[in-house]
């Protein structure tokens, strides 16, 4: 069933639409509103609706010369490649939209972003963090989500530093586990080039893929037990990580790291799992919301999306999506006219100030036009959450190597 | 020899899990030829129900298992009633009995997204990550309790068969019908009685599931693949069959890791399908599945 609804005319408030003489700048997007992705696609639109809200209120972009506000013209892709796709396809043919924000998780932005190429509109993401999406020589495609492989790399660079302190063996065994997925693909590249750099720092004893929603994890982590690693670094969607990580704490296993990617640090998972087994668990994720801890961009947004949104703290998921549309935004203003080959050619010049970590956002060639921002590394710790631990410049805390849960 | 009695252990828990999932597809199959494609909804219907019960009530899922057993059971003969019983029997109902409790699978997915929203759940107990010592190896306490209800159940359902007048009915109906009616049986009683038995079987499942597993709206296919591969491994209508065909599929799931990388050792099992289907149709302890 396709559903797709008009959800938000967030054209304004009355008054700027008064005294607006020029046309909006017309947006369009979908998102995984409804079906298996809704929750996170809820995220997202709280972000591009903050984004928008702000903009409109302050009498709208600077283009040109005049004042134009700007409308989002958001549907639910319903968490479907195919409806994601044709939905895309009528933003542009049928509501006439003038530029495009993305949808939610690798799989819909690789198809979706195949229609913004098509014709030509620039489209910004912040969701699809796979980097074979931004690999096909697409030129209208940004990505504000750094690829997952640098999620790896920044849990080696931390780890390097822990062992160069001797708080590490050297050289230590990894046990390597990723998801058979673009997300795990990228996490264990990112892993395994910096080992094959580290001149023996490392050797991975176990580098085994499994199934997405896998039932038992007994057989992989009995490989894992068998070959004495001393860290664990695994990459797993939440639903996965649940069922991994119970299954690792009643087999007994404890190693010196433990790292489940970006999981970890979640509510959700530290109530099913129990605080006291997820202690000392490695987590990297593209934004937190303790970088407010100091003025800047991340405070700002902090603090708008609370006033906004009753109180509630913010996840990286509406930080993405809100620094995407404010993206486009700044894109718009700089080229000064509604026009989408001057905004792509702005967007892929950009490097403007953002809330991500490094403080900076641009869009390398290199890169296929995907950010490169570092990723903040948390650990959860038995008397004070989840603090960043990694980079330092933003740590909240320190981190501990090796678990202490391993001596008891 | 640790790895391989790790590797034993795992599959011993597992083929309790798969047979546990399995009994009610098999049970429905056996006596009523229907395959009951909204089994994987169902299962996803018990998970949320014991998630329900633990969260709002406080109740240990174990606890819980008459209230989900029974709801299922209402459920199941609320759906002969209401669907099933209308389908033509035999072959001709394949195709429309299929499409109808597809359809319902989609109903009961979408009335939980609408209900639970698509966030992952999952029932924690305070033994959600226990586990017990034996044979130098640890056993998880949950997949532990999962195994002795994957081996109390067919007990209890061979006693239901063998020693009840209500099994032997089932049993008389499974085999033929139309001679049942001749003598005076309820076979539309017996249709009732087994579809909802059936569906407890796979609410129960769903519930155990829920101890181990996050769980979302989304779930329940890849409990029906098994629950498929488990069923005509063994033979439709075997229960016996179904336990061993768990096992069997569960040890060559687990023991694969040894051979192949991990995420291909789920493709053994549909492998030993289509070898199950084209050299012993009937499975290997049942009736023939095809033709």
């Amino acid at each position: 069933m396709l559903r797709a609804r008009s959800l938000l005319p967030l054209a304004l408030g009355l008054a700027g639409m008064i005294g607006a003489a020029a046309p909006p700048v017309k947006v369009g997007a979908t998102l995984p509103l409804t079906g298996s992705e809704a929750r996170i696609g809820g995220f997202f639109k709280e972000g591009y609706e903050l984004a928008f809200e702000e903009v409109n209120k302050a009498g709208g972009l600077q283009v040109g010369g005049q004042k134009m506000n700007v409308s989002l013209t958001l549907l639910d892709d319903t968490s479907t490649q195919a409806t994601a796709v044709s939905l895309a396809d009528r933003l542009v043919n049928a509501d006439k939209v003038d530029f495009l924000l993305g949808t939610y998780s690798s799989h819909l932005i690789e198809a979706q972003s195949t229609v913004a190429e098509q014709y030509k509109v620039p489209y910004i993401n912040g969701g699809g963090g796979a980097t074979k999406i931004f690999k096909r020589g697409f030129k209208y495609i940004f990505g504000t989500i750094s690829p997952v492989e640098l999620l790896g790399t920044t849990l080696m660079t931390w780890i390097d530093g822990q062992q160069k302190a001797g708080k590490l063996p050297r050289p230590a065994k990894i046990a390597l586990l990723w998801e058979n997925t673009a997300h795990g693909k990228d996490f264990r590249k990112g892993v395994s080039d910096h080992v094959a750099q580290s001149k023996g720092a490392y050797t991975i004893a176990v580098d085994e893929s499994f199934a997405l929603d896998g039932k038992d994890f007994g057989a992989l982590l009995g490989k894992v037990k068998a070959a004495k690693v001393d860290l664990f670094l695994a990459d797993a969607h939440l639903p996965d990580y649940i069922t991994m990580h119970r299954q690792y704490v009643a087999m007994g296993l404890c190693h010196k790291v433990v790292s489940y990617g970006a999981r970890g640090s979640e509510k959700g998972a530290i109530e099913a799992l129990g605080r006291e087994n997820v202690n000392y668990v490695l987590s990297g994720v593209w934004w937190s919301a303790q970088l407010a801890a100091k003025p800047g961009p991340s405070r700002d947004f902090v603090n708008a999306f609370k006033a906004r949104y009753g109180g509630r703290e913010p996840e990286w998921f509406q930080a993405l999506a809100y620094q995407s549309a404010k993206t486009l935004f700044t894109a718009i203003q700089q080229a000064g006219k509604v026009d989408r080959e001057a905004v792509r050619q702005k967007l892929a010049a950009m490097k403007q100030g953002s809330l991500l970590p490094g403080g900076t956002l641009e869009f390398p060639a290199a890169f296929g036009q995907q950010a490169q921002n570092p990723f903040v590394l948390q650990q959860n710790l038995p008397d004070s959450g989840a603090p960043i631990i990694y980079p330092p410049d933003v740590a909240t805390g320190t981190g501990v190597a090796p678990n202490p849960n391993c001596g008891k | 020899m640790e790895r391989f009695i790790d590797l034993a252990v795992s599959a011993v828990l597992l083929a309790g899990l798969y047979a546990t999932m399995a009994y009610g597809l098999g049970m429905i199959y056996g006596v009523l030829r229907v395959v009951n494609l909204a089994h994987g909804g169902v299962i996803m219907a018990g998970a949320y129900m014991g998630w329900v019960l633990h969260g709002r009530l406080g109740l240990d899922p174990y606890l819980s298992i008459p209230l989900v057993v029974g709801a299922s059971y209402l459920l199941g003969v609320g759906m002969y009633k209401v669907l099933v019983r209308h389908l033509p029997r035999g072959a001709a109902g394949g195709p429309a009995s299929l499409l109808l409790l597809f359809g319902f699978w989609l109903v009961l997915r979408n009335a939980a997204y609408l209900l639970f929203t698509g966030n992952d759940q999952s029932i924690t107990t305070t033994w959600s990550t226990r586990s017990v010592a034996l044979l130098g190896t640890h056993i998880s306490a949950t997949r532990l309790a999962v195994l002795g209800v994957g081996v109390l159940v067919p007990l209890g359902l061979h006693a239901l068969l063998r020693h009840t007048h209500l099994g032997r009915a089932i049993r008389a109906v499974a085999q033929n019908p139309d001679s049942c009616t001749l003598v005076g049986v309820d076979v539309e009683r017996i249709y009732t009685i087994t579809f909802g038995l059936g569906t407890a079987l796979a609410g129960l499942a769903g519930l155990l599931s829920a101890t181990i597993f996050a769980f979302n709206p989304g779930s329940g296919s890849g409990e029906l693949l098994k629950s498929f591969v488990v069923v005509v491994l063994g033979g439709l209508g075997s229960v016996l069959g179904t336990g061993i065909a768990a096992l069997i599929l569960a040890v060559v799931e687990v023991f694969a890791i040894l051979v192949m990388p991990s995420y291909l050792t789920a493709a053994v099992g549909f492998i030993m399908l289509v070898l199950v289907l084209v050299i012993r149709p009937g499975g290997l302890f049942g009736h023939r599945v095809l033709g």
